[in-house]
């Protein structure tokens, strides 16, 4: 056997290497070295022009001192809770009767996906003309007596605009995620809360809830990475304006490396996002984990 | 009971019709007959077919529409080919660097695009990739998504299966071609999915490393769409129209798969 077990060793050592080496070679290429070269560039003045010089923690210090800085800031987090929090509640009042078999459900769990696979940039498209002077956010507005707004182009409400599309767009695809972990919950615990005498209420918060926690944690989690680093609504629908008024901290890293050639800044800023997303989905599993004692 | 059920369905019809009010107003202006209607509730006439002319036969939304779908299905193809080759054999092989790329690939997993974009252009200008094909497609080409969805699957391979392919003396590529990619389909085929889809909707790189015209895929196109000559809001609106049909008929064919791609993760225990 053990003469056997050398005799396999070695090809599937080879086999192993080769499969891998691709995809190995890939990634230190494409996510490895930059990764690195991130950080490098975070602590330099490079901007694409030019070479880059050694600048210690100036980036870094310069960032809490730039009000475009703080302002994108506060707009990621702003922005991140204001979708993040009605979409999975709003997904959730709508799986929950959604999973329950018929035929009618049936129907209404394929429609659901229709919104759920819009492209990004076509629902983009289509909510700049929702949002349009005379476009649907208006008209159906005006039919409970509400004067007509300029959404996009007021900044006070560009950021609400960007967050009801938001919420539109992801809970098509949170209805369905969370319809399916309802579906996979098992059907004798039910049976058991309805012989009990159980309501509707008190089975939901008692028994649902605490069921479905992984799959609640998976969409919080996607979720709010995906707010956090969100790019294309604000660059289609606003272009991070009026006046910085929707300028998520993505966009203004965006701006600062592409547009203005401010690479080694942009470099700095993305690593602060980087760890506050990582710190943030940490946070994240410890709450949900703690709750499993 | 009876009156509970009848509210659940009245609740979920109006959640669901709302749900759907932005795709009908896409579809009521996508085909109005010129720009004077923009609320998108009722149809004046159905000119749906003269606006995809009109976009078919002047303009670049073809050319955008090609370049979307070169994009997508090439580095969907390669994707899954070099997924399936490295989740096979970091689930069911022995090499030498097993661990250390286990770790890369998860630790890829956290990063944010935000992070690399900068380095991997300077990566791509050195190269002489930017305004190219393949500087568009080789940095998206394989995802850590991908690598970690066919390892988790490819696990679940049974090792006497392999174990017997190998005493009967088959080599380890052709038991990786013969055994396992049939086993793989359906995680292969969720990976072809999810990877079309995410590039279908990837506007950010296309914008970093693609200047010309000729090069843009259609979220790009549709960025500027309102700059070229001519258009106007409702054949933007058929513009977005055209490019959510790829994913919807991918959707109806492959809906099982699509599910399983979205829930991967979420129901695993």
């Amino acid at each position: 056997m053990s003469v056997l077990g050398r005799v396999r060793a070695r090809p599937q050592a080879t086999a192993g290497v080769a499969l891998t080496l691709p995809v190995a070679v890939f990634f230190v290429v494409f996510w490895l070295v930059p990764f690195l070269a991130a950080i490098y560039l975070s602590f330099t003045d490079y901007e694409m022009a030019g070479t880059p010089n050694w600048i210690g923690l100036a980036n870094y210090e310069r960032m809490f001192a730039d009000p475009g800085f703080l302002n994108s800031a506060w707009i990621t987090v702003v922005y991140t809770v204001c979708t993040v929090v009605p979409t999975i509640v709003l997904a959730l009042l709508v799986a929950v009767p959604l999973s329950k078999p018929g035929r009618l459900n049936r129907w209404l769990r394929a429609l659901v996906m229709i919104p759920a696979v819009m492209p990004l940039a076509a629902t983009s498209m289509v909510w700049v003309i929702i949002y349009s002077d005379h476009g649907m956010a208006n008209t159906l507005l005006g039919l409970v007596g509400i004067d007509p707004q300029s959404w996009l182009t007021s900044s006070d409400l560009a950021i609400w605009a960007l967050v009801v599309m938001v919420v539109w767009k992801s809970m098509g695809l949170f209805v369905i995620i969370l319809t399916a972990g309802l579906q996979a919950l098992p059907g004798e615990v039910y049976e058991a809360a309805a012989i009990d005498g159980s309501g509707a209420v008190t089975t939901f918060t008692r028994i649902t809830l605490p069921l479905l926690r992984r799959t609640l944690l998976f969409v919080l989690v996607i979720s709010v990475a995906g707010s956090m680093q969100a790019f294309v609504p604000a660059f289609l629908l606003t272009g991070g304006g009026p006046a910085d008024a929707t300028q998520v901290l993505p966009y203004y890293i965006w701006a600062n490396a592409f547009p203005y050639e401010h690479m080694g800044y942009a470099a700095a800023m993305g690593m602060v996002l980087l760890v506050a997303m990582v710190i943030v989905s940490a946070l994240q599993f410890g709450f949900l984990k703690g709750g499993d004692e | 009971m009876r009156a509970g059920t009848i509210l659940r369905a009245v609740w979920l019809l109006v959640a669901v019709g709302f749900m759907l009010l932005p795709v009908y107003a896409m579809l009521v202006v996508a085909s109005a007959p010129d720009d004077t209607d923009l609320r998108g509730l009722v149809f004046n006439g159905f000119h749906l077919p003269e606006n995809i002319g009109v976009l078919f036969g002047e303009g670049n939304l073809p050319t955008y529409l090609r370049n979307s779908l070169v994009l997508c299905v090439g580095t969907g193809v390669l994707d899954v080919m070099f997924s399936a080759a490295a989740g096979y054999a970091m689930a069911q092989l022995s090499f030498p660097g097993r661990r250390v790329l286990f770790a890369l690939v998860i630790g890829t997993l956290a990063l944010t695009p935000m992070v690399l974009v900068i380095p991997v252009f300077l990566i791509v200008k050195e190269l002489g990739w930017v305004n190219t094909f393949q500087g568009m497609m080789v940095p998206g080409m394989i995802s850590a998504f991908g690598v970690f969805l066919v390892r988790q699957f490819a696990l679940g391979i049974p090792k006497e299966l392999l174990l017997a392919a190998r005493v009967d003396g088959a080599g380890e590529f052709r038991i990786f071609a013969r055994i396992a990619v049939p086993l793989l389909k359906p995680a292969l085929i969720t990976l072809f999915l999810v990877h079309f889809l995410a590039q279908w909707d990837n506007l950010l790189w296309p914008l970093i490393v693609a200047n010309e015209q000729e090069l843009w895929p259609l979220p790009v196109g549709l960025a500027n769409f309102q700059s070229e000559v001519g258009v106007t809001y409702h054949l933007t609106t058929t513009a977005a129209l055209v490019t959510a049909v790829p994913p919807f008929i991918l959707m109806v064919a492959l809906q099982r798969y699509y599910v399983a791609g979205l829930t991967f993760g979420g129901l695993k225990r």
